[in-house]
Order: C-alpha cells, then structure tokens, then sequence
C-alpha cells in the first residue's frame, strides 16, 4: 500500500481542482434558475383548475423522477441535436455546458414543482382571504403575505433539492464538460492512471466540504427568515 | 439523423436494454439486503445516542450525503483492487484482482450509499413511534426482542415505507452508473448495441424506457404494500 498511497498528492490535487469549481457553479446556478421556473410553471399547472395541464404536470413530474439523470443527460445530448437537425439547424457546435444546464433544468424543475407546491398549500387559506379583505389587489397580497411565508416554509426542501442537484451535476464529466470531476479525470489520465485514488479523494472532500456549507448556510438562512413565524405563535 | 428515427434498431435494442434488467435488480437487492439490518441497527445507535457508534454514523451518513455516488464508485474502484493486491500477494494468493467481477465492486458501494440513506429513514421513522409502546410491550411480559419484531417494527416500517420506496426508485436509477465499473447492465448493453451504428437517439430512448417501467412496477408494488401494511398504523382517534 505504501508505495502506492501518498497523501500528500490528496492536497496538491485540490488546489489542481478548485478552480474548476466555477463552472460546476455556474453550471447549477443556471440549471437552478431555469428550473426554479420551469417548478413554478409546474406547480401552476398542478394547483390550477384545468384538468390537462394537471396531467401534463403529473406525467411530467412522474417521467422525471423515474429516469436516470445520466440516461436523461444523453437523451438531451443526443437528442436535441438530432431533433435540431430535422429542422435544418446545426447543433453540434454549441458548448456542452448548455446540454447539461437544460437537462439539469429539467430535472431540478420537476423537484421544485414539489417543493413549491407543498409549501403553497402549507399557507392557510385564510391569509390570502384576510390580505384582500384589508384591500390588497392580488398580486400584492401574493407578493406581501404569501410568498414570504412559504418560502420559509419551501427553503429546507429548497435546500435539500440544490444539494441533489450539485451532487447529480457531478454526471456532467460524461459527456466532456471540464468541470470538477472532468478536470480530476483529465489530470489522472495525463498521470497514466496513477494515483487516481487521492485525486478521487480530493474530489469527494471537496464536494463534502461544499455540502456541508451548503446545509449549513440554509439552517442559518430558515433561522433568520422564519422571524416573522414566531412573532405570530405569541398572538 | 435525419432520416429520423431507426424504428427496428428501436424496438431490436429494447430488448438488449431489457436483458440487463436482472443485473440492475440484483444489485438492487443485495443492496437492500445489507442495507435494511445496518440500516436499522444504526439509526438505533444513533437514537440511543451510543458512543462511538453514533459519531461514526454520524460522519458516515454525512459523506455519503455530501459526495456524488459517482465520487463514491471511482473510489471504491479505485481502492478495492488496491487492498486486494496487497492481500493477495501478502498471503501468496494465485489470484489476479482484474478477474474479480465488477459486480462486487456495485454490491460494495451501493449497499455503503443505501445504508447511508436507511440510516435516515429509519431514524426519523422510529421517532415517530412514541416510547410509550416499548414501555406498554415490556410491561406486558414481551422481552425487548419480541417488543421490537411485534410492535415497533411493523409500525416504523409503515411510516418508513414511501421514504424506502425512494430509496429503492433512487438506487435502481443509480445502477445506471455502473458503467463506470464496465458492469453489464442495461445503460451498457444498450450503449455497447448502439456503438456499431451510432444509433444513440434510439439507444437512449430504449433506456430511457425500461427504467421508467421498472421503476413505475416497483412505485406500484410500493403502493400495494402500503397498503396492507396499513392496518399497523396507529389510529388515534
């Protein structure tokens, strides 16, 4: 074991990757933007009166949640070249980064089309009643009374969904976007395989290290933001 | 391509795709298999708060969390072979590491990631058992082994069972990454199938296929069961 285990390379290989770290970033903050949209048309369709757009948000979400990320990764890869192709448009040349940012946009919609519904229907009837009794147009007591407190109410699951995200991103290398793990492949495919085990270790810490600030960061954020719960208990 | 679809490649490849099914449900299994016991008896020691044991569950279960299942699989792919090595050469062992089936290594690490994840389950389903029923079992006369196997056991497992379902839908969509340890399972074949002709559209919509029947089969069976299993449910009216 000796000879082949050498830890120091586990240091040496971290600062190697954590500048690739920015595109993992910002791979998932597009993929998070996007898919927090594609959650919020979701959840319209699913909370809304029409019985086909609920369907469709169903089938959809259903579909999403039994397909691999990667089989979905390919399918996208694949797939949106070749349905590009049929309309006489080229598509092969565009960065890789935009295939995984749909497919992650894909996948992560779906989950926050869970989050946000559940955390909309958590939120009482009534403050929505009361807040255009007072004389509140719609919009503003949506704005006002009922998005801050189910985004309290959203954000552990919020969390929690960013973190599977950051984690399922990690498939991205697949299809040769240099991101943290493409670049840790690169690096112990130029080292003709050799010490591919600390370099791997290296990742893993840095990506536990990353989970960890994550987690961290949103039990700080629900402390600050669910003030305003507590103040109502004492009524 | 633009021709478009190969229809015959399509429906041939299906089946490839499909022959791998038995792999992936195997690796399921013996998964669970570890998992559920360790699974358990973790969350246990994590709720009785023993020690050493708890700590390490603790850390454990936040790796496992913390770094992406394919992280986990190059390491252990990684460092297997390397122990093996050096045991197989300290004992003098006729036994060359690459002829291990890689299908060990998948055991190794998906029961280490589903543990992980049971752990967490189980733990926040055994709290929702309230201790006055192992306290009512002992009372009784029930030794603590009974209390368990007849009353708080089927009562977690209902309140455990759609996070296991999950679990279960999350692990069969996680075999799918067992082509990094050139396992023969359904992504493989049908990727190896579509090699020959570059038919990856097709290849991947087979795969994409067979993963949302088996794992829409086994949310079905999950719901079946549920539903049997609910006549254990606390009913507190």
């Amino acid at each position: 074991m000796e000879k082949y285990f050498d830890a120091t390379y586990i240091m040496q290989s971290i600062s190697m990757l954590l500048p690739f770290l920015k595109v993992t970033f910002m791979v998932a903050s597009f993929s998070v933007l996007f898919g927090t949209i594609i959650g919020f048309i979701l959840a319209a369709a699913k909370l809304g009166k029409s019985k086909i757009a609920r369907n469709i948000a169903n089938g959809y979400i259903t579909i999403l949640r039994c397909t691999p990320s990667i089989v979905l990764l390919f399918l996208v890869y694949y797939g949106i070249p070749a349905i590009g192709n049929n309309f006489g448009m080229d598509l092969n040349d565009i960065d890789k980064a935009v295939f995984v940012i749909v497919t992650f946009s894909l996948q992560f919609g779906a989950l926050m089309c869970e989050v946000i519904r559940s955390a909309y229907e958590s939120i009482d009837k009534g403050q929505f009643e009361s807040a255009v009794s007072v004389g509140l147009s719609n919009a503003q007591a949506y704005r006002r009374i009922i998005f801050p407190q189910a985004l309290v109410v959203a954000l552990p699951n919020f969390g929690n969904s960013l973190l599977a995200l950051l984690q399922e991103g990690a498939l991205a290398y697949t299809i040769g976007l240099i991101d943290i793990v493409g670049k840790a492949n690169l690096i112990i495919a130029s080292n003709y395989n050799a010490h591919a085990l600390e370099i791997f270790l290296a990742l893993s810490i840095i990506y536990w290290i990353l989970s960890i600030a994550i987690e961290q960061f949103f039990l700080k954020l629900e402390r600050v933001l669910s003030k305003g719960k507590q103040s109502l208990k004492t009524m | 391509m633009s021709e478009g679809l190969d229809y015959k490649f399509l429906v041939d490849t299906f089946f490839v795709a499909l022959s791998g099914v038995p792999i992936a449900l195997a690796i399921t299994i013996v998964a669970l298999l570890v998992a559920l016991p360790f699974g358990f008896i973790l969350a246990l020691t994590r709720i009785n708060r023993i020690p050493v044991l708890h700590q390490f569950a603790q850390i454990y279960v936040s790796f496992v969390r913390g770094t992406p299942i394919i992280v986990q699989i190059f390491i252990v792919y990684s460092s297997i072979p390397l122990l093996l090595d050096s045991i197989f050469t300290k004992y003098n062992l006729e036994m060359n590491v690459y002829d291990v089936n890689p299908i060990w290594y998948a055991f190794i690490v998906f029961s280490f990631n589903t543990t992980a994840i049971l752990i967490e389950v189980f733990r926040s389903a055994i709290s929702t058992v309230s201790k006055g029923q192992l306290e009512a079992a002992q009372s009784v006369g029930l030794t603590n082994v009974q209390a368990f196997r007849r009353i708080i056991i089927p009562q977690t497992l209902v309140v455990a069972l759609p996070n296991i379902c999950t679990a279960t839908v999350n692990l069969i969509k996680a075999t799918s990454l067992g082509y990094a340890l050139s396992l023969q399972e359904i992504t493989l074949r049908a990727k190896v199938a579509a090699n020959v002709g570059y038919n990856y559209v097709e290849a991947y919509i087979d795969i994409f296929l067979v993963y949302l029947i088996l794992c829409s089969l086994v949310e079905y069976a999950f719901k079946r069961y549920e539903k049997r299993l609910i006549k254990y449910k606390a009913v507190n009216a």
